[in-house]
């Protein structure tokens, strides 16, 4: 066998064993005009920035910061390749998938929705790796000139790669969420919007980090970026599993996944918290801090539980056969199991935990309240969403959840504005005097708790009075959604029968009651 | 709902269906696109797919390929349901929806290589699943051809042959010879045939064109409005036609042929007239040596009508019933209902 028949062999056997949408994505974007343009752009420019940028300099190149000005002109082009061009092409690859008709047939191969995702997110990176090999030699000059720190520039192509790979994920999540020609066409308006804002961002970021000599030798420093790092890692694999989810047959489970995560973001920003304050004591986590993270968990779950608690109820024969594999067990995961009624139940129990880390003895009463306050307005406008839900699937078979989401952000928004309106209109007096009517209006109110802790003792008993009308609009919507929620866990029981049954079921109820 | 016709015993013998639907719903809205459709299919059977627009052969098609679900039924494949068991189904199908995706910057061979590595072919065996693809095809001189730039038939062609790459048991064939040229549609109703006879898997195939179908079809089903209005192989269901026109109205249409010698005007005409005459017979239509008409009567009354003619002295030399092909199966059994 001659060298070359070795070496065809070898390739052969090396992407045998690699994702073939990486082969396949890898070999038409090197055939592509739109790599071969921007390849030969980005050399172009970069050698156009060493030419005139050494007789721009002229002598002071030898003894002045330039291997640091070089560095930063050479990432602001390849920050254009890999933050705008790389993720852009990922978003239209998937888009191209559906306009060519080439999706179906993707997805009725072997592939498995995340073989597929992880397959355009890899060949994203080939692609930022040899972009990143193109200007490596330029890089390379600047390590010859004075102000050239190495330390800075690994820690800056880290960045900029791990954030070009979460950007291109956050394009296929966005990818795979229109398959209609009208939403894809907004969609790709504003992924490039987006693209630009991140893009102008991150430069912004960078600007600041090169006029700055970075602190590694301070733990804050180390902290900020862990936080970063997990926070941004967490959302890479929300958006993956979005994406995957997406992709996915409809009589699979879309759902778990998606809740795993979002519980899990939830605990580690928790443990985050407990780990800083014990390693420095509960005096360097603020108040602030404990709300604002409260805050952000409100807001995380208001969000993951609007979409959770609308879910269609009815299960596939798929998922049950599959959960009924966990026996006593699937009782404990229900709540992370497909459907809104333990879609409401994993929100429910996640709220309680946020209102217990409130409620814990170290934090003073206001932020007890505020906490307090703030889960209670999730769980009364997600379960408002659960029961639209529920009420829009029983009455007609062409509700779908996405009208229970946005009624219940217009009924939100509507319950805000309505306790102005009267002033609005004319029929009262503007002032800044809190009503109890406000009441519905989170932002005004949560700001009315906050402020009460400096203030008289009227606000005090306005901020008794407001918990006891958000405590007693809880109550009432818990027992609306508590007998679903309890069904939603009873339910589970039968999927083992179900499943024993096979594929014999015909599901004509189904049917009937889609017809009816 | 019509009950499904079984299939000839033949195709019985053949053991499991390698396709079926039970009972197979499908609903968007108020819109009952498949409603309550069962029907079966061999290993070495053609079934013609056969119904007019918004008939609901698509939508069936995209539920067997596992690419949508059902309201209620099931459909099966290699005896995995497409709904339990979509990811074991996608082993055993090959599905050729009615429009040809294109990648671009990429040629022949490179499109049946991503598809042989999609379907978890590795080393010599997808070597060998593209050159075999790429032989049955025809493809061979194309290989390093853009797809891009291929015709609809040779498109069609490696279309077939994207299906075939993994060897599947069942194949499903939407509109494939639409758009084509006469020489690619007899190119392809070749190759379709080849593959039922030769390496024995089940195709399902849609067309309009159902001259074509007839001749390549063992077995069809006739869908309208979501349900199917016959099912069975395709002699079955010309002559269950033929059936339904003497069990429905309570006549048959007959064709006579006059023999040639003499003058075969006269003979025409006395022969109209004396059918005319006739209490059992409506609809006359003859033209020179032929008469088609409409008699409404058993087989006995028939077989009287024939020695009449032969006593009244009239030069007959054929007497049947008019043939029906699939094309008049499908416009009797169809009513243009659309949804």
């Amino acid at each position: 066998m001659s060298s070359g028949e070795k070496f065809f062999h070898l390739t052969d056997y090396v992407t045998d064993r690699l994702n073939p949408i990486l082969v396949k994505e890898t070999r038409q974007a090197l055939k592509s005009r739109q790599f071969i343009i921007t390849f030969m752009l980005l050399l172009t420019v970069a050698w156009l920035i060493s030419v005139f940028g050494t007789i721009w300099f002229g002598p002071a190149i030898e003894y002045g910061s330039a291997g640091r000005a070089f560095f930063v002109a050479y990432y602001y082009v390849i920050g254009f390749a890999t933050l705008f061009v790389v993720p852009f092409g990922s978003f239209r690859s998937m888009l191209n998938e559906r306009d060519q008709n080439t999706y179906e047939l993707l997805s009725i191969s072997t592939l498995s929705p995340r073989q597929i995702v992880t397959g355009k997110l890899l060949s994203s990176l080939v692609q930022v790796f040899i972009y990143y090999s193109a200007i490596a030699p330029f890089i390379a000059f600047t390590s010859l000139l004075q102000g050239f720190d190495l330390a800075m520039v690994t820690l800056f192509l880290v960045a900029g790669l791990l954030w070009s790979s979460f950007v291109s994920m956050i394009a296929l999540m966005l990818s795979t969420l229109s398959s209609s020609r009208q939403w894809q066409a907004i969609n790709t308006i504003g992924m490039i919007g987006l693209l630009l804002w991140q893009m102008s961002a991150a430069f912004g970021i960078s600007a600041a980090g090169f006029s700055e000599s970075i602190p590694f030798d301070q733990e804050e420093f180390w902290w900020v970026i862990g936080t970063i790092v997990l926070t941004v890692g967490t959302y890479f694999l929300l958006a993956q599993q979005i994406a995957v989810s997406r992709l996915t047959f409809e009589s699979d489970n879309r759902s778990s996944g998606v809740r795993i995560i979002c519980t899990l973001q939830f605990w580690l920003l928790w443990a985050g918290v407990w780990v800083y304050s014990h390693r420095y004591g509960t005096a360097l986590v603020d108040e602030d801090t404990i709300v604002g993270c409260a805050m952000v968990s409100c807001i995380h779950w208001f969000v993951v539980g609007l979409f959770a608690s609308t879910e269609p109820d009815h299960i596939s024969r798929r998922v049950r056969r599959n959960v009924a594999k966990f026996g006593a067990f699937r009782f404990l995961i229900a709540p992370w199991l497909p459907g809104g009624r333990r879609g409401l139940l994993l929100l429910t129990m996640h709220l309680v935990v946020l209102a217990a880390i409130g409620r814990m003895g170290v934090w003073p009463e206001w932020v007890h309240n505020i906490v307090t306050a703030t889960t209670l307005y999730a769980f009364i406008y997600v379960a408002i969403g659960a029961a639209i839900g529920r009420l829009g699937q029983a009455v007609s078979p062409e509700f779908r959840p996405a009208h229970a989401r946005v009624l219940t952000i217009l009924i939100g928004a509507l319950a805000m504005v309505t306790p102005y309106l009267p002033a609005a209109f004319g029929f009262t007096r503007w002032d800044n005097a809190y009503r109890l009517v406000e009441v519905a209006n989170p932002g005004r109110t949560l700001m009315i708790i906050e402020n009460a802790a400096r203030s008289s003792s009227h606000y005090k008993l306005v901020v008794d009075d407001i918990l006891m009308i958000l405590w007693l609009g809880a109550g009432i919507a818990l027992l609306v959604n508590l007998r679903a929620m309890i069904t939603g866990v009873t339910e589970v029981r039968d999927w083992k029968q179900a499943a024993d049954q096979g594929s014999s079921i015909v599901e004509l109820d189904g049917a009937e009651a889609a017809s009816s | 709902m019509i009950e499904p016709v079984p299939t000839s015993v033949e195709a019985r013998d053949r053991g499991e269906p390698s396709l079926e639907l039970r009972h197979l719903h499908r609903f968007f809205g108020r819109l009952k696109a498949v409603d309550d459709v069962s029907f079966k299919a061999w290993p070495g059977q053609v079934m013609g797919f056969i119904g007019p627009n918004g008939a609901g052969k698509t939508t069936s098609m995209r539920i067997l390929a596992t690419l949508d679900t059902p309201t209620a039924g099931d459909a099966f494949v290699c005896g995995y349901s497409v709904v339990d068991d979509p990811d074991k189904v996608r082993r055993y199908l090959g599905f050729m929806p009615d429009s040809f995706g294109k990648y671009a910057n990429m040629n022949v061979v490179e499109y049946l290589d991503f598809y042989a590595r999609a379907y978890g072919l590795r080393d010599a065996e997808r070597r060998d699943a593209i050159e075999h693809v790429l032989v049955f095809t025809e493809l061979r001189k194309l290989a390093d051809k853009s797809i891009d730039t291929l015709s609809k038939g040779m498109s069609q062609r490696l279309g077939l042959g994207r299906c075939l790459i993994h060897d599947p048991q069942v194949m499903i064939l939407d509109e494939p010879a639409a758009g084509l040229d006469p020489r690619a549609r007899v190119e392809l109703r070749e190759l379709i045939r080849l593959l039922a006879t030769e390496m024995k898997k089940t195709v399902l195939i849609s067309s309009h064109i159902l001259t074509e179908l007839g001749e390549i079809c063992d077995s069809a089903a006739i869908i309208e409005a979501g349900q199917i209005l016959a099912y069975g192989t395709v002699d079955e269901i010309q002559r269950q036609q033929a059936s339904v026109d003497i069990g429905s109205a309570g006549r048959r249409a007959l064709r006579v042929r006059l023999a040639s010698a003499g003058n075969l005007e006269d003979a025409t005409n006395s022969l109209e007239k004396w059918l005319l005459e006739q209490p059992m017979i409506k609809d006359v239509q003859c033209s020179i040596g032929y008469a088609t008409f409409d008699f409404e009567g058993d087989d006995n009354e028939q077989h009287q009508l024939l020695q009449n003619l032969m006593a009244a002295g009239h030069p007959i030399i054929e007497l049947h019933g008019k043939t029906q092909s699939l094309e008049d199966a499908f416009m009797n059994i169809t009513k243009g209902i659309t949804q």
